[in-house]
């Protein structure tokens, strides 16, 4: 009878270690078939803000790029870029390149003057519309010289640009523009249509694009 | 035959504690080929763990070196990874067009690279626990540490 209970506890054993070496490699399979089932659920649980950039190209390569940057990943990131003139989140202004123009003084006059537009021009080639709006510091070109017909729409929060100004003389402030810019509700910032491309760049709560 | 199993308990139990264990971060993969002639081919398979875990026993002055070369992307993939880790499924780059396919996101808790190309195919996945080990233990070997 002991004889039996001792037989009966050994294959028990072998039994019992035999699923625990093959155990492995079941969780080993289903790790290394995880990567192929990837169709997980995307949707964000947070309140990140992700700034989105869209470009649709329909000629024949079709490309289509989309990039999607969470802004606190940018911000975080930013910082530790010292490449060039990219130095603690700031880009530098070469003087040389603005003809004399003092951008700290153009944006402070934009930020102090009332809701209006600023520049019109309307031709038979081109439309131009700069104005300031609902504190929105709006670019609008629509080119007419070809009778492939481009649009493009720049529509920046003043905060953000007030932000993006507020370093140095020389300098652009990108982490604050960044910081600024989360604050805002969704918001498209650039929108360009033409005959080939169209490029989108646009803030929300979403980490996949539409 | 009581002994035997005995000993094959202890051999099973040891294998499973130790595979769980280097299995614990998933693995690292890595698939490399090149369509042209005397392209490459390399398929890499490891346990995640294995690696921040080998590092220990690469000598320090080859660490240094390598630390050295790397001092300038440190910072940035240091910060890219615990960045990383708070977007654990999230897509940041596609790019798609006829014949391409090129692909960045997280998936799992693990950094997915995907390069679909007609003359080369790339696939990294790799956990961000992983690449944060392996960056703290470059950093400590580095020319401030």
């Amino acid at each position: 009878m002991l004889n039996r209970y001792k037989v009966l506890f050994a294959r028990t054993a072998l039994i019992a270690t035999a699923v625990l070496l093959l155990s492995p490699l079941g969780t080993l399979a289903q790790a290394t078939a995880a990567p192929a089932s990837s169709s997980q659920s995307t949707a964000s649980a947070s309140k990140d803000r992700w700034l989105h950039v869209r470009v649709i190209s329909s000629d024949a390569k079709g490309e289509t790029v989309r990039v999607n940057v969470p802004l606190e990943l940018a911000e975080k990131l930013l910082p530790a870029i010292h490449q060039d003139r990219i130095h603690d989140g700031k880009v530098k202004i070469d003087n040389a390149h603005m003809n004399d123009v003092d951008l700290h003084a153009l944006v402070d006059a934009i930020r102090t003057t009332k809701d209006g537009e600023f520049v019109t021009v309307q031709s038979n080639d081109c439309d131009v519309r700069v104005a300031k709006q609902s504190n929105h510091l709006i670019v609008h070109v629509l080119d007419k010289e070809n009778s492939k017909k481009s649009e493009v729409e720049v529509k920046v929060p003043m905060k953000v640009i007030d932000a993006l100004f507020s370093a140095g003389k020389d300098e652009l402030d990108i982490v604050a523009a960044l910081h600024a810019l989360s604050a805002q509700g969704d918001t498209e910032l650039v929108s360009v249509k033409d005959h080939e491309n169209t490029v989108r760049v646009w803030l929300d709560s979403k980490n996949v694009t539409d | 035959m009581m002994l035997l199993a005995k000993a094959a308990l202890g051999l099973g139990t040891t294998i499973v504690l130790a595979g769980a264990y280097t299995m614990r971060e998933g693995v690292i993969r890595i698939d490399v080929d090149e369509y042209h002639a005397g392209g490459s081919h390399v398929h890499m398979w490891v346990p995640a763990a294995a690696v921040p875990m080998a590092m220990h026993f690469v000598p320090a002055e080859h660490m240094r070196h390598v630390s050295y070369q790397a001092r300038e992307a440190m910072p940035i993939l240091h910060a890219i990874v615990k960045e990383l880790k708070k977007y654990p499924d999230s897509e940041f780059v596609e790019v798609d067009d006829h014949d391409q396919h090129i692909r960045v996101r997280t998936h799992d808790g693990r950094l997915q690279i995907d390069v679909d190309a007609p003359d080369q195919k790339v696939h990294v996945l790799c956990p961000l626990s992983t690449i944060e080990d392996v960056t703290t233990q470059l950093e400590e070997h580095g020319p401030t540490a």
